[in-house]
């Protein structure tokens, strides 16, 4: 197979590589960020589950990755770690810094649900290597929303200071909450070729008629919708150059090394 | 659900199955304020490896413990209520001589 041949008739190779890389890159820098719990959770059991999680996040978007290297001729730790901070397309919801526990629940949160709408979307598209891909992270999801969901709500009824916390986390996020559904610019050929259910407009409302009984009972602020979709896997800040040059410091170290 | 009135952190006893039809075997202990992220914990500590096919948690104040000496290790000698108080092998070769009847050769598997 040459590098760019397209691995579905009729879908363009460029349309596959957006959906794959803007997942990957997601599951990527969440991983990384939770693993910036490792060492110093609030309960030594909590810490070995929020590592997990993070591990997972990392083995999901290798499995992703590995994807799209088959049909672009080049391999998972290439894309993970040879880009530029610019180059990568996780969504802006992942770009606001490790901050407090209530943070780091508040985003994942968010995340874990809008990436199950997306999922579901995807598990019985007609391109066969990605569905059963997709289904088997299924499996792993709903455990990570499982435990998302618990830290979230014993949050919101914590009393004061953790309700505040979680308000304000949800608050600094709330521009940027949506954006795991910012529009990709092949969705309609993938949606055509019935490898997406739906466009990403659609299953943000998926999404927020999940939410919405959740916030209710919570008496929390539903998110706002993005403030700008179109640059919403764009514009990477700070907080994810930072991220981005301790992910790949190791790797920088001894460029093309055999490890 | 107040902070005030939040549940202290205590230990929960994790029992694990390997593979369906085994005992349930004690694998350990984990720490958690209440049993929804004490089973979280439990699942990741003793079965994110895949390494158990069910689990078991049990808040360890629900245990009913039962160490008393008197009732598990009484003072006087109970040997003559263990098997091994009776030794069958003299009897058993005076049997077989009595009955003219060689010793059998130990059986394979």
């Amino acid at each position: 197979m040459s590098a760019t041949a397209p691995p579905i008739d009729g879908v363009p190779a460029v349309a596959l590589d957006e959906l794959l890389r803007s997942m990957a890159d997601d599951e990527l820098v969440i991983g990384f960020s939770d693993s910036e719990w490792t060492g110093i959770a609030p309960l030594l059991e909590e810490d070995v589950a929020m590592s997990s999680l993070a591990q997972d996040e990392l083995g999901h978007a290798q499995a992703l990755y590995a994807l799209l290297a088959d049909f672009t001729g080049t391999n998972s730790d290439a894309i993970a770690y040879d880009r530029e901070p610019e180059a990568y397309r996780h969504c802006r919801l992942l770009d606001h810094g490790r901050g407090d526990w209530a943070m780091t629940i508040a985003r994942r949160y968010l995340y874990d649900t809008a990436d199950a709408v997306r999922l579901d979307a995807l598990a019985h598209g007609h391109w066969k290597p990605l569905a059963e891909l997709v289904a088997k992270l299924q499996r792993e999801e709903r455990y990570h929303r499982m435990h998302a969901t618990a830290w979230f709500e014993r949050l919101a009824r914590g009393g004061a200071e953790p309700r505040a916390r979680l308000v304000a986390a949800l608050d600094e996020l709330a521009d940027d909450a949506a954006t795991v559904f910012s529009p990709l610019a092949g969705e309609a050929v993938l949606v055509d070729a019935g490898i997406l259910e739906a466009p990403m407009a659609e299953l943000e409302t998926r999404w927020r008629g999940a939410l919405a009984p959740v916030f209710g009972a919570l008496d929390l602020p539903m998110p706002p919708a993005a403030h700008n979709p179109e640059r919403g896997r764009l514009d990477h800040g700070d907080a994810f150059r930072w991220l981005h040059g301790e992910f790949t410091m190791v790797r920088r170290s001894d460029p093309g090394a055999t490890w | 659900m107040d902070i005030a009135d939040a549940p202290a952190i205590e230990a929960w006893e994790v029992f694990r199955q390997e593979k369906e039809g085994d005992p349930m075997r004690h694998g350990g202990s984990v720490m958690a304020p209440d049993a929804e992220l004490a089973v979280h914990y439990a699942r990741e500590l003793y079965g994110r490896r895949q390494e158990s096919v069910r689990l078991w948690v049990v808040r360890r104040t629900d245990i009913l413990d039962l160490d008393d000496p008197d009732l598990l290790q009484p003072p006087l000698d109970r040997s003559f209520k263990k098997p091994g108080g009776y030794v069958m092998r003299d009897k058993l070769a005076a049997a077989r001589e009595a009955a003219g009847q060689p010793k059998p050769k130990a059986r394979s598997g």
